[in-house]
Order: structure tokens, then sequence, then C-alpha cells
């Protein structure tokens, strides 16, 4: 991993079109402004972590019939 | 195509009915092809499972089922990755899990998978919006609201411009 040190206001240019602008930094909390492509997808980390742990919850179930009846009473209600 | 299944033992299923997805779901990226199942004919709940890997199943849902005023906007990435000519083409599915006591059964809404219906390619997008949970309750639910922020969302969507 690159590790850089920026100042307030000074940017990381990454592959030539991905811009990342330290805006501000206010005690532990840096706020980042990125421009780029708008083919190319910016998401928190954490999130992605988020969605991929509840993905695999979701793919866990393994008995169809306690599933089934779940959501039989999901969709009565 | 016969297709293997734990859960469902050997499925016949329709080749032309097959969804390609370049990427997999996040957490399963290597697996790009799927088929949908409906296991139980009354219910809107249906089985995305793979064609490739017999246990991988993910049931889905059409959310405007239970939500009125859910909406997605995708990116031009996303538009572009799936091919998209047009809204209308856009079939938005959303994965449930269920709780192990099967008391509680939840919605990704964050994270819906979308399939353009005119080439069956599809793809979990991740929303920008930051008022969706990836835990959305909905057993408790009558079809209605599902834009308030839940004690499940994300913390850093609580963050508004400071």
């Amino acid at each position: 991993m690159l590790v850089l040190a920026r100042k307030v206001g000074q940017s990381i240019i990454i592959n030539d079109n991905i811009e990342l602008l330290v805006i501000e930094v206010r005690g532990d909390q840096v706020r980042l402004g990125i421009d780029a492509p708008k083919s190319i997808p910016v998401h928190r980390k954490e999130l992605l972590e988020q969605i991929r742990a509840e993905n695999v919850k979701a793919a866990s179930e393994s008995d169809v019939d306690s599933v089934s009846k779940a959501l039989g009473e999901a969709s009565d209600s | 195509m016969r297709i293997d299944t734990t859960r469902f033992g050997v499925v016949e299923i329709d080749d032309s009915s097959i969804i390609r997805m370049p990427r997999g779901p996040l957490g399963f990226e290597d697996r790009t092809s799927y088929c949908l199942i409906q296991h139980r004919p009354d219910t809107s709940f249906r089985w995305l499972q793979s064609t490739e890997d017999p246990r991988l199943a993910f049931v889905v849902v059409d959310p405007s089922e239970f939500f009125s005023d859910y909406e997605i906007e995708l990116t031009d990435a996303d538009v572009e990755r799936l091919s998209l000519e047009s809204a209308e083409d856009a079939m938005v599915l959303v994965i449930a899990t269920v709780a192990e006591n099967g008391a509680e059964v939840t919605v990704n809404l964050l994270a819906p998978i979308v399939i353009n219906s005119k080439n069956l390619v599809g793809m979990q997008v991740v929303l920008q919006d930051n008022r969706y949970s990836v835990k959305h309750p909905l057993a408790t639910q009558s079809k209605g609201d599902c834009s308030q922020e839940t004690a499940d969302s994300h913390p850093a969507a609580q963050t508004k411009a400071a």
C-alpha cells in the first residue's frame, strides 16, 4: 500500500482520472472529495463489508421449510 | 439444462432463462450464473439459485410487493454494466435474510439485484442513497414507507452535511 501524507487542500491523482482531495480535517475525521468518472463506483469500505456480510448471512439458510414458513408469514402481513 | 441444488435436488431449467452476472453478489463474486426458482406457487418470494454452486441460493422478492416508495437510482456505471436501454427493462429484486429462529425476515434495500430483462444480465447494485438499510424488517410491515432511517442504518448514513 502506498502511503502519502497530505495537508488540507492537497490532492492525490489516481490512474490519471481520479482525484482525491483533502477538504477538511476535524478532530479524527477527514473530509475527502472524490472526483472520478461516473463509470467508476466509489463507496465507503465498511458499507461494502456490511453488504458482503449480509449476503453471506442471507445465503446461509439451510432449512427450506422453516424459511418458507417465515416468508409465508411475512407475505400475509 | 439440469442443475444440482442442495435445497431442491436436481432442477430442470430453461437455458434461455439463465441470468448472467459479470460479477456475482458481494462475497460471491466468482458465482456468475443463476436462475430464478419459484419453489412455492403461492408466494412472491423466489430463490435466486446459483447454477454453479448447488449450495448457493438467495431468497429474493420484488420490493414493490412491500414498499410503495422504494426508488432506486442507477449510476452511469451500473447502466453501462447492464447494457440497460430503458428503465422499464430493469427488474429489481431484493435479497431477504431469514433469522435463524425464523421469526424475522429482513430485506437488503441498499444493495438490490438489478437484472436487465432484455438480456438477463444482472448485478448487485450498491446504491448511493443513505436512506436505505441492508436489514429492513418485513414481518410486521404492510405495504408502506421504507425510507425512514431505522436503528439498523449504517452509522455513516446518519451524517448529513455537517
